[in-house]
């Protein structure tokens, strides 16, 4: 393993206070609920598992290599990980919709729910899915809310359009403000012209 | 490309705003070393973020000269390298296509600058079509799609935002790390859509005035391009969507001495411009009024 105290970004003489808030914070950066239906999701769970491994690395220098036997387990590490579409599925072809979805062929699934006449619940459900793995987030909250007013009860359905609706207010912020376009105080213009760097800023205006 | 992407200069020490300024000054180089000094009139933020990304972690070595457009004064800047050179040639084909783009969507007379512009950076465009045709084919096809999108009037703003955001995301098709391609290509994707739809929502009275396309209007179905309530809440949260892909990407790779600007740009700048675009408040169109915006600026500073 590289330099537990590197990968927390602390020296080695932080101290035990320093390093839980550097690992809470970096745990907190790569959660799976911040990387909830990410197609980068495998990226940050190896970031989390790095960063796990490191805390428990330098618990266990410091407690004399105790700290492993004490059954520590960290963030992002239970069963709950990184967002699976393991549910039960209505129709063969849409429970392998939901393992192409899982391991990342987002082709496949596409291709699999064109074909697939029956657009039931499930089949708005996963095409939302579909849909926000393409970066397509307009079209994945109205394949969800169709979803939704299709099966109102369903649990999976609703998780994710209120994923849609609300999730970005947890998103992870580095100052831990808010994020959203709507919150943030707008006193912009002036500050963002560039007085003295710029020619054009933006414009195809012969300059040089 | 269109300007929403700046440093926010508030958030950023001045050791920040000067490395920013070194690149948006060694790609000002990179141009007129690699196309002649015509190519140096595309140069804006967008290709400078984009050299920003494909950068090394590293700034590298710097030299200087005395810039025409700063009145002559000394500046430093970064001196070129292969990830300048590779978003040098990107942005003369991007630039080029959207210069042939603006000839093709304006009448004889409102098509004459783009014309005009497109003409002095056709020798810039054939060879860096040639250097990169891979990209250009790219560019090309996607700009085709937008353009027929358009003419069909689509209310998927998805669908249109896509076949610009693959523009940007190809950008990062000659990156070697695997995983640094699939983080440059979520966010540059990301970046894209962001951009694409900032724009739509900047021309929204433009648009509803001269009946020109504008997805979100026929998305929402707004009037006059005026934001109902309801909409303009969807409409920021989808692009929260698209800039929290763009955050989680980012932070999946170390962009070493970049890092302090990346970060403010991605979690403060495009909120801030995000939020100045809906209330009507972001910059004005005209170069004229910038002027006077940035001489406030220096009034006040």
């Amino acid at each position: 393993m590289n330099d537990p105290y590197q990968i927390l970004g602390v020296p080695e003489t932080a101290t035990d206070d320093e390093i839980k808030k550097a690992y809470r914070d970096l745990a907190r950066k790569y959660h799976p609920d911040n990387y909830h239906d990410n197609p980068l999701a495998d990226l940050a769970q190896e970031k989390m598992k790095e960063i796990n491994a490191a805390y428990e690395e330098i618990n266990k220098r410091r407690s004399g290599g105790t700290a492993a036997a004490s059954g520590y387990r960290g963030y992002g590490s239970g069963s709950g990980g990184y967002q699976s579409y393991g549910s039960s599925s209505s129709s063969s072809v849409l429970q392998q919709v939901r393992i192409a979805i899982q391991t990342g062929n987002i082709s496949r699934a596409e291709a699999l729910l064109a074909n697939y006449s029956d657009h039931n619940a499930e089949w708005n459900f996963l095409r939302g899915a579909v849909c926000y793995r393409r970066g397509w987030m307009d079209e994945a909250k109205r394949y969800y809310q169709t979803a939704c007013q299709m099966d109102p009860n369903n649990a999976e359905y609703r998780q994710a359009l209120d994923y849609m609706q609300n999730g970005n207010r947890n998103a992870y912020h580095p100052n831990g403000q808010g994020f959203g376009t709507e919150i943030c105080g707008a006193n912009l213009c002036a500050p963002l012209c560039c007085a003295y760097m710029l020619c054009n800023g933006g414009y195809y205006w012969l300059c040089c | 490309m269109f300007g929403y992407v700046r440093p926010p200069l508030q958030d950023l020490s001045a050791e920040e705003t000067a490395r920013f300024r070194r690149m948006y000054c060694g790609l000002c180089h990179t141009l007129g070393e690699r196309y002649g000094q015509a190519a140096r009139c595309i140069l804006n933020y967008d290709f400078t973020y984009l050299a920003i990304l494909l950068a090394p972690p590293e700034e590298g070595a710097c030299s200087e000269s005395r810039c025409a457009v700063k009145g002559f004064r000394k500046n430093t800047y970064r001196i070129s390298d292969a990830a300048m050179a590779l978003a040098a040639d990107e942005s003369v084909i991007l630039a080029y296509w959207q210069l042939r783009d603006g000839v093709a969507d304006h009448d004889w007379l409102h098509g004459l600058k783009y014309r005009s512009l497109s003409t002095v950076l056709e020798p810039a465009y054939k060879k860096a079509a040639a250097l990169r045709p891979e990209y250009d084919a790219l560019v090309r096809h996607q700009l085709q799609l937008l353009d027929k999108l358009e003419q069909e009037n689509c209310d998927s703003i998805d669908r249109a935002a896509d076949a610009f955001a693959m523009l940007l995301s190809g950008a990062a098709q000659e990156v070697d790390d695997p995983v640094r391609r699939r983080v440059l290509e979520q966010l540059l994707y990301h970046l894209g859509r962001w951009v694409y739809l900032m724009d739509a929502a900047d021309d929204l009275k433009k648009d509803a005035a001269s009946g020109n396309y504008n997805p979100l209007a026929l998305r929402y179905g707004l009037t006059e391009g005026n934001w109902t309530a309801e909409a303009r809440s969807e409409f920021a949260a989808t692009l929260d969507h698209s800039i929290h892909m763009m955050t989680t990407a980012y932070e999946l790779w170390d962009f070493g001495v970049w890092t302090p600007i990346l970060e403010t740009t991605l979690y403060i700048g495009l909120f801030r411009v995000g939020k100045a675009v809906l209330d009507g408040t972001f910059r004005p169109r005209r170069r004229g009024d910038e002027r006077k915006i940035s001489k406030k600026v220096e009034e006040t500073t």
